[in-house]
């Protein structure tokens, strides 16, 4: 099956610190797939230069047939790939149903007004924020802010890779029941692949029949996480050198 | 001075119709900062550009009848102007470093400000103008009003009216309020935000612009008529705080009503020194303003 997205050899720079050292990546559609990482390792940096809020010093990715390099932010959401933000980037003076709307809108209203309307009421429901339609954003906890924000990029009509960055982070169990289930759903409904970037070991144990383990700017290693778990430098990466 | 009810109504009817002017000044200014994120110091002279349009269209095209036309004609002049100049001029600034941006949209609007200004004297030398008015006396019950000036203070409401409805009613609307609070998060929404930079700085010229026209036969045409204006913008920004849409419109209107009663009961000449006490006393009680919140980036 060719990939759904394909990411060679990402590198980005900050100084002295080399964040991305030629990343390579590849996704097959409808594919879950965990990454992880010890904090520092250049997992968020990695999701900065796939979805374009960053560019990269070299290196090229595909979603498709389609090139992205060289994109703007917008048009990769465009293309089909969106992500979330470690804190989540919703726009708190707006309703919440609003903040929903905004990227169907944005993508032309495809199926038209009533269309967009149905599926916001229908991952307003699957969310458990159906009450809250009508409410600020603002007024919104931060569990129920992620929630918001998953959404937000499920109602980009062509979405076929949804990168999530640290979405489970701080947020209570019940929440993180619910997010889990929106995702399952959105992936055996409409068959979009996920890219979930986590600390939360049993959640990605869940969730990802596989995962990509970043350490040091470099994949180190990629497998399922039981596979990968025994890895040497892995191990060593998590609780040290000596541990190795 | 003899103090009447009659004079006081007077005052402060002539205030809120001047203040509603301001505010439409002032809401371009915030309107701009909120999206585009940068001061634009050529503001008065989008403003003097509307008043031109609308002496050139009343004085040799259209007449002194159709001077609603050819304010139309005013703002839809400076909303091109503002839309062309905007990724020209503005955007290039989103290429460099973070803390360089001030820097550079200061530097770039205040260019803009000359180059205008002087086109101004060159095209239509350093005289006054005045577009022709046959707008009658209104009474408003025993009250006698220039008729360009309600006429002006009316078209002003309506132009604030017509901004209302794009803001909350319309798509871009809805897109350019979820720019003002997050510009990186509204492009993972797929929304193109240099687009909206555009449409925003040419909504907020276009208004100074149609204030600039609707306010020629009062205040007269010339190259600098932009400078007060935008003096008055910024003093109702400081008052209502920046980025605050209530706060133009408050602050436009408190402007214009403290202007008109220290120059009724207190002393005319010193009409624009009100203002700027004004300004003192909401720096001194509220330094962000009355509406204003605390800065905050991306």
């Amino acid at each position: 099956m060719p990939a759904l997205l394909r990411a060679q050899d990402l590198s980005k720079r900050y100084g002295g610190l080399v964040a991305n050292n030629r990343v390579s990546l590849s996704l097959a559609p409808g594919e879950i797939r965990g990454l992880i990482g010890p904090n520092g390792a250049g997992k968020t940096t990695f999701v900065n230069l796939l979805t374009g809020i960053e560019t990269p010093d070299a290196g090229r990715v595909w979603l498709g047939e389609v090139e992205l390099s060289g994109l703007g932010a917008h048009q990769i959401a465009a293309q089909g790939l969106v992500r979330s933000f470690q804190v989540a980037r919703i726009f708190e003076s707006l309703s919440v149903s609003d903040n929903l709307l905004l990227p169907f809108l944005a993508a032309g209203s495809p199926g038209g007004l009533a269309a967009g309307l149905a599926r916001v009421r229908e991952l307003l429901a699957l969310a458990t924020l159906k009450p809250l339609a009508q409410e600020r954003a603002g007024t919104l906890s931060g569990g129920q802010r992620m929630l918001l924000q998953a959404c937000a990029g499920f109602m980009v009509p062509s979405v076929t890779l949804y990168v999530l960055d640290e979405p489970f982070a701080g947020i209570n169990p019940v929440v993180k029941d619910t997010l889990i289930a929106l995702i399952e759903r959105e992936n055996t409904e409409h068959h979009r692949a996920f890219l979930v970037v986590s600390h939360e070991m049993e959640i990605v144990r869940r969730l990802c029949p596989l995962v990509s383990v970043m350490i040091e700017g470099r994949i180190a290693a990629e497998g399922t996480l039981e596979e990968v778990a025994r890895r040497p430098e892995v191990i060593a990466a998590y609780l040290g050198r000596s541990a190795a | 001075m003899i103090f009447s009810a009659e004079l006081l109504i007077q005052t402060l009817l002539s205030g809120l119709m001047v203040g509603v002017l301001y505010a439409l000044m002032a809401l371009g200014i915030t309107f701009i900062y909120s999206i585009v994120k940068t001061i634009n110091w050529a503001m008065g002279e989008f403003y003097m550009i509307g008043s031109y349009i609308q002496f050139v269209a009343v004085h040799f095209l259209l007449g002194p009848n159709w001077w609603w036309l050819a304010a139309i004609l005013a703002a839809s002049g400076t909303f091109l102007l503002g839309l062309v100049l905007e990724p020209i001029l503005i955007k290039p600034m989103y290429a460099r470093p973070l803390q360089r941006r001030d820097d550079y949209a200061t530097v770039v609007t205040i260019a803009l400000l000359l180059l205008l200004r002087n086109l101004a004297v060159a095209l239509g030398g350093p005289n006054q103008y005045r577009p022709e008015s046959t707008l009658p006396v209104v009474w408003v019950g025993p009250l006698p009003q220039e008729g360009a000036r309600v006429a002006a203070s009316i078209f002003a409401v309506l132009a604030l009216g017509s901004f209302w409805l794009v803001i909350k009613k319309t798509w871009v609307g809805l897109a350019l309020r979820a720019a003002a609070q997050n510009r990186v998060a509204v492009q993972t929404a797929g929304v193109d935000v240099f687009r909206l930079d555009a449409i925003a700085f040419a909504i907020g010229v276009a208004l100074a612009g149609f204030a600039g026209a609707l306010l020629a036969p009062l205040f007269m045409v010339f190259p600098t008529n932009g400078a007060v204006t935008t003096v008055k913008g910024f003093e109702i920004i400081v008052i209502g705080g920046l980025g605050s849409i209530p706060g133009a419109l408050i602050g436009g209107l408190l402007l214009g009503l403290v202007e008109s009663l220290g120059a009724a009961f207190i002393s005319s000449p010193y009409q624009n020194v009100y203002g700027f006490l004004l300004v003192i006393l909401v720096l001194i009680l509220r330094p962000n303003g009355l509406f204003g919140e605390r800065g905050r980036e991306a």
